[in-house]
């Protein structure tokens, strides 16, 4: 007579036993298979006494759902097993580097150009560029630098023919512009390069790059100016930004102003960027004088209007310390490689 | 411009101000004060009187000396060579602060020394006021100095402080010191009291005089001259001597002192000759002289025409408004004296003056500008400095050439206009009171001001100047912040602006630096113009040689900054330059690529991106057709346009259409050796054409229902044919009645060696095909497939080698 239970314990025990679906297949081929030994029970069947029949042929059956669901499990169990082994045979060295796809990034004079005029996009202003070589007549007669005027000694040009030169100052593009929009009112920012008679050293360059601003309106006063360029002050250094006014002279601009930021670095302790004063000189601006927007075209009793112009070295060396504006022409790797990051 | 408390003092009482609060007070008014210098400096000072001294045992310069110094006797050692038992001299006490560090009494070499006598040097004075004599030793004083007396420094008029001012081009009136005063009295608004001169010259304005002065050239349109037959050589008076010191500059003699000093005054230069050395008592002033001169400084110069020259008998006796002559200056013998007092132009002065790089006190103003009535102010001054301190008698009649062209001018303007341009609210009272505080002499009526403009304030010219004042003299801090309000505006960039940020962007981001560079070039970098813009300008006066020519390309540029990298170790050098190229042709603005060093690269894992052609033509290809100019529209062509920089046989001419629009390839290497690189591919193209050319616009197309088949082909075809005839073929032939159902012809392999013919490749491709109406069965894909066999050994000379 066939001991179930005992079978059926012993059919536990080997399954608990078994550690890899190889021999896991040789007891299923053990037991479940066609010449298994639950097929050779099935077979006693013809054997087991009539009235025994019924309940020998339950308990084999039942033996072999057992033995199959044992199977199953089994089988999930040391596949589970087998992934886990495989997949930690698979561990790489995550220290390794990764393949970083190479980039460039702008030169910072083009990031601070770029910054600045999307600043001023968002407060409505268009960007206009112009020619470098341009008319005596726009770069200094228009500006209300006439031949011979003081102001000349301020800046010493590079002259192609008398009446031909490279541009000074981006205040060039300005004229070309109020001349071209006279009679209309006039919101841009012109960014440009811009060239002097300077031999090059670390605070000097013979080309450089300038932004120039310019609005015009029926009522655009000196405290728009003051306004605007606390907004830009801003956005460039820091919301705690505040700026001063010292009045100064440009002859295309009455009054005109030199504009100083609260330093960035100390927030106005003083510091050794600041020369120990809490501001910096950042720029120049004033409230477009009525003799140039006369000369280009304008009522000056109708419109008035300001223009700024910012030096974009000076912004870039304040903003990022940097010290020698020959830096930013040599385009060294390890130097431009510096800004190729959110900031 | 300098001026000092001291000559601050004499005109308005200054009171409990200090120094510094008058310095950025008066800076916040548009007076720059870039600097505070003291005279003098030191603490806990006091005359002493050495009483006794000997020699220091042991040393061979040292004295040991005791020394009164009112309260008690000190020992002191001292290393001055020129003490001596008897002298008045300044000792530092113990505690004394002193510009090289503080006094403490000790032992020097054994002996106790309680203090240190002092020379002027060691209290900070500027070094080139003093005399060899003063430099090497310690100061003595006069024998009457008063033992005890605590400010030395007060005794002998160095206790004064200098304000160094940086004046704007507008403002250089206020060269002037009378001129300055009275601007600091209206900024710190004070009263001021100016000398009363006015009319001293007209002394003797009865007594006949030789002297016959003229000007033959419009560069001197105005002159004084005055005979003064009796001067006294004397020292000057000790204020005097004090101001001028306060200057930077020296006392001489009392004459010429004035001379100077009323320069100081009134920023009008004037020169006092010998009457003596002038003895045809003619003064004549020209410009058409070429000579050598030689001036009071002893240095001689080439005059030429256009140098203003003041002559006597045809003779030079000074340049013009620069320097006066050796001849005819005033010496201590000196008994009588001709005043020479002019206008010059500035421009002819500074031509002068920069030409014979001769910067003196004299030029410098005249250069600057000098207001129309300065030169009878300062004839006034000198003749009033002249009675009282050369004893200065026997004057003949003043002479004058010319006339000083002013005429009193008036400006009018409303609050309305101050405060429209302002954006202020200021009220009518205080817009008034800066306009009295300034000497404008303001009329009112309703709210309409007129003011009178000085003769030192020409600057002055309209509303929009007198705005400036009233905000300059309330203060900046009071000026609002406000933002325009106007006609909305649409703030953006053009399409243009839109597109380079795009390449821009695009190029930083696939691995190249964003480079500038300058562009003014040397003639070798204009001789090495790639796909030059035109002829090249050039400067008439260049700074360098470096920097002649206006570049007319921009590679040259950036391969040298390519080289730079190279030589410094860097890795990886790729870059790009934007830039407008300017030339006799007009204004183009070109985009270069450089690419040197491998991108991508990951070391460990053996992979990269080599800087050869393909890569670069995958760059423009991509900036071409990212910007909206379809493959079908680009070719690259062999260059036969530039094969001295360009290896001739792996470079291209780009185009859009039939458009030139470039040149790219290899660098060739006699080229790559001048410019001192391995290696690199680059590209010169016109940025301009790209960015105008018309772009397609985008169109969704539907995306086809029926399933795509991919086949692959390879060819054994002559070496020298382009893979692109293979894929053209490819796709005329592959049609389905009108339909062109090639979608894409993918070149996967090119093989060159031992398994095709020596002049033979063997081209592999992948054709996609497939049709947007109906879906391709095997039959007809195979009738289409071999029609484009046939067609590509037909018409390309193919062998097929696999299908």
């Amino acid at each position: 007579m066939v001991n179930f239970d005992e079978l059926r314990a012993q059919i536990a025990q080997e399954f608990k036993e078994v550690e890899t679906l190889d021999v896991l297949n040789e007891l299923r081929i053990q037991y479940l298979g066609k010449k298994g030994k639950i097929a050779d029970l099935m077979k006693q069947m013809k054997d087991v006494a009539k009235e025994e029949k019924r309940e020998f042929g339950q308990a084999v059956n039942q033996l072999k759902a057992e033995t199959s669901a044992l199977l199953e499990e089994k089988k999930k169990e040391l596949e589970a097993k087998a992934l886990e082994e495989k997949l930690a045979s698979e561990t790489i060295d995550l220290t390794l580097p990764g393949r970083k796809p190479s980039h460039g990034n702008l030169n910072p004079l083009h990031l601070i150009e770029q910054e600045l005029e999307d600043l001023f996009i968002g407060l409505g202003y268009q960007v206009i560029e112009g020619d470098e070589v341009v008319d005596d007549l726009y770069c200094f007669e228009r500006a209300n630098i006439p031949k011979d005027h003081p102001a000349r000694d301020m800046q010493d040009s590079l002259y192609l023919d008398p009446a031909h030169l490279l541009r000074t100052h981006t205040t060039a593009i300005q004229m070309k512009v109020l001349e071209e929009q006279a009679p209309n009112p006039i919101k841009v920012v012109c960014p440009g390069k811009v060239y002097r008679r300077d031999d090059d050293d670390a605070t000097h360059s013979h080309q450089f790059m300038q932004m120039e601003g310019l609005v015009i309106g029926p009522h655009v006063p000196l405290s728009d100016l003051k306004g605007t360029l606390e907004f830009f002050a801003r956005k460039m250094f820091g919301q705690e930004r505040e700026i001063r006014f010292r009045p100064s002279f440009f002859p295309f601009t009455e009054p005109s102003v030199e504009v100083d930021v609260s330093c960035h670095m100390c927030g106005g302790k003083g510091c050794s960027t600041c020369k120990g004063t809490g501001w910096i000189e950042i720029l120049g601006a004033g409230e477009v004088n009525p003799k140039v927007l006369e000369m280009a075209g304008y009522d000056p009793n109708k419109v008035n209007g300001f223009a700024f112009g910012i030096g974009i070295e000076r912004v870039a060396m304040l903003k990022y310390g940097i010290d020698d504006i020959r830096h930013f022409y040599t385009n060294d790797k390890r130097f431009n490689e510096t800004f190729d990051r959110m900031d | 411009m300098k001026i000092s408390k001291k000559w601050l003092e004499r005109y308005m009482d200054l009171g409990q101000r200090s120094m510094d609060e008058i310095a950025t007070t008066v800076t916040n008014a548009g007076f720059e004060v870039e600097d505070i210098v003291p005279l003098s400096q030191g603490t806990n000072l006091v005359i002493g009187e050495v009483l006794t001294c000997k020699d220091h045992p042991d040393s061979d310069h040292l004295h040991i000396t005791t020394v009164n110094t009112g309260d008690q006797v000190r020992p002191i050692v001292c290393g001055a060579p020129n003490v001596a038992a008897g002298q008045k001299v300044i000792v530092a006490l113990p505690g004394a602060k002193l510009p090289g560090g503080e006094i403490k009494s000790g032992k020097i070499r054994g002996e106790v020394s309680d203090g240190m006598i002092c020379s002027l040097a060691e209290l900070g004075v500027d070094k080139h006021t003093l005399s060899e004599a003063q430099l090497s030793g310690i100061e003595v004083l006069d024998q009457d100095a008063p033992v005890g007396h605590t400010d030395p420094l007060g005794y002998l008029g160095y206790d004064d402080t200098v304000l160094d001012i940086g004046l704007t081009p507008n403002r250089a009136d206020c060269q002037a010191a009378w001129n300055m005063a009275s601007e600091t009295a209206a900024i710190l608004n004070i009263p001021c009291q100016l000398p009363e001169v006015a009319g001293a010259a007209d002394i003797a304005s009865d007594v006949p005089t030789q002297l016959k002065i003229v000007s033959e050239t419009e560069k001197c349109p105005h002159f004084y001259g005055k005979v003064v037959n009796s001067v006294t050589i004397k020292p000057s008076p000790k204020w005097m001597q004090e101001l001028l010191r306060a200057s930077g500059m020296n006392s001489i003699n009392n004459v010429v002192d004035i001379s100077n000093i009323v320069m100081l005054e009134t920023g009008q230069p004037m020169h006092f000759y010998d009457k003596n050395a002038l003895p045809h008592q003619e003064i004549t002033v020209k410009d058409n002289l070429d000579t050598d001169y030689t001036t009071l400084d002893g240095e001689t110069y080439h005059l030429q025409s256009g140098d203003v020259v003041i002559t006597s008998n045809g003779q030079p006796i000074g340049i013009g408004g620069v320097m006066g002559g050796n001849d005819s200056k005033v010496e201590d013998n000196t008994q009588g004296i001709i005043i020479e007092c002019a206008s010059f132009d500035h421009v002819s002065i500074r031509n002068t003056a920069r030409r014979l790089n001769l910067n003196t006190e004299s030029s410098i103003r005249y250069q600057k500008g000098i207001e129309p009535l300065a030169a009878k102010k300062a004839i006034d001054r000198a003749v009033d400095l002249l009675i009282q301190y050369a004893d200065a008698k026997d004057f003949e009649q003043t002479v004058e050439f010319g006339c000083d062209h002013y005429e009193e001018k008036t400006i009018t303007c409303t609050v309305e206009q101050i405060n429209h341009r302002l954006g202020t609210d200021f009220a009518k009272e205080e817009i008034v009171d800066v306009f009295a505080r300034l000497n404008l002499e303001p009329t009112v009526e309703g709210t309409t001001i007129t003011v009178k403009v000085p003769s030192t304030r020409l600057d002055l010219e309209g509303m929009a100047d007198l705005s400036e004042e009233v905000i300059r003299m309330i203060g900046y801090d009071r000026l609002p912040s406000t933002l325009p309000v106007m006609e909305m505006t649409e703030g953006k960039l053009n399409p243009q602006q839109r597109q380079r940020r795009f390449i821009q962007t695009f190029l930083c981001e696939n691995g190249l630096q964003d480079a500038i560079t300058y562009t003014l070039v040397s003639s070798t970098k204009k001789e090495n113009a790639i796909f030059s813009t035109g002829d090249a300008l050039e400067l008439p006066t260049p700074l360098s040689e470096e920097r002649r020519y206006l570049r007319t390309s921009i590679l040259p540029s950036l391969l040298e900054s390519a080289a730079y990298n190279h030589s410094r170790g860097n890795k990886g050098v790729n870059m790009f330059e934007i830039s407008e190229l300017t030339s006799t042709q007009g204004v183009i603005e070109h985009l270069a690529i450089v690419l040197t060093g491998a991108m991508n690269e990951t070391r460990w894992l053996k992979t990269s991106t080599p800087a050869d052609f393909y890569t670069l033509k995958g760059l423009v290809e991509t900036i071409l057709e990212r910007s909206g100019i379809s493959e079908n529209r680009l070719f690259f062509k062999p260059n036969q346009k530039d094969t001295t920089h360009f290896h001739p046989g792996r470079s291209a001419e780009v185009y859009i259409g039939k458009d030139l629009i470039g040149l790219m390839g290899e660098i060739h290497p006699l080229y790559a050796n001048e410019v001192g690189l391995k290696h690199a591919v680059m590209a010169e193209l016109d940025l301009d054409q790209i960015l105008e050319t018309k772009k397609s616009k985008i169109r969704f197309t539907p995306v086809s229902k029926y399933p795509a088949v991919y086949r692959d082909l390879a060819f054994v075809v002559e070496k020298d044919l382009p893979a692109s005839k293979i894929v053209e073929v490819i796709k005329r032939s592959g049609k389905l009645g009108k339909e062109s159902i090639v979608k894409n012809v993918d070149v996967f392999d090119v093989y060159q060696g031992e398994h095709v013919g020596e002049h033979e490749k063997s081209i592999a491709l992948t054709m996609t095909f497939q049709s947007d109406v109906q879906t391709l069965d095997d039959k007809t894909i195979t009738t289409i497939f071999n029609s484009i066999i046939d067609a590509i050994v037909n018409q390309c000379k193919a062998t097929l080698r696999s299908a």
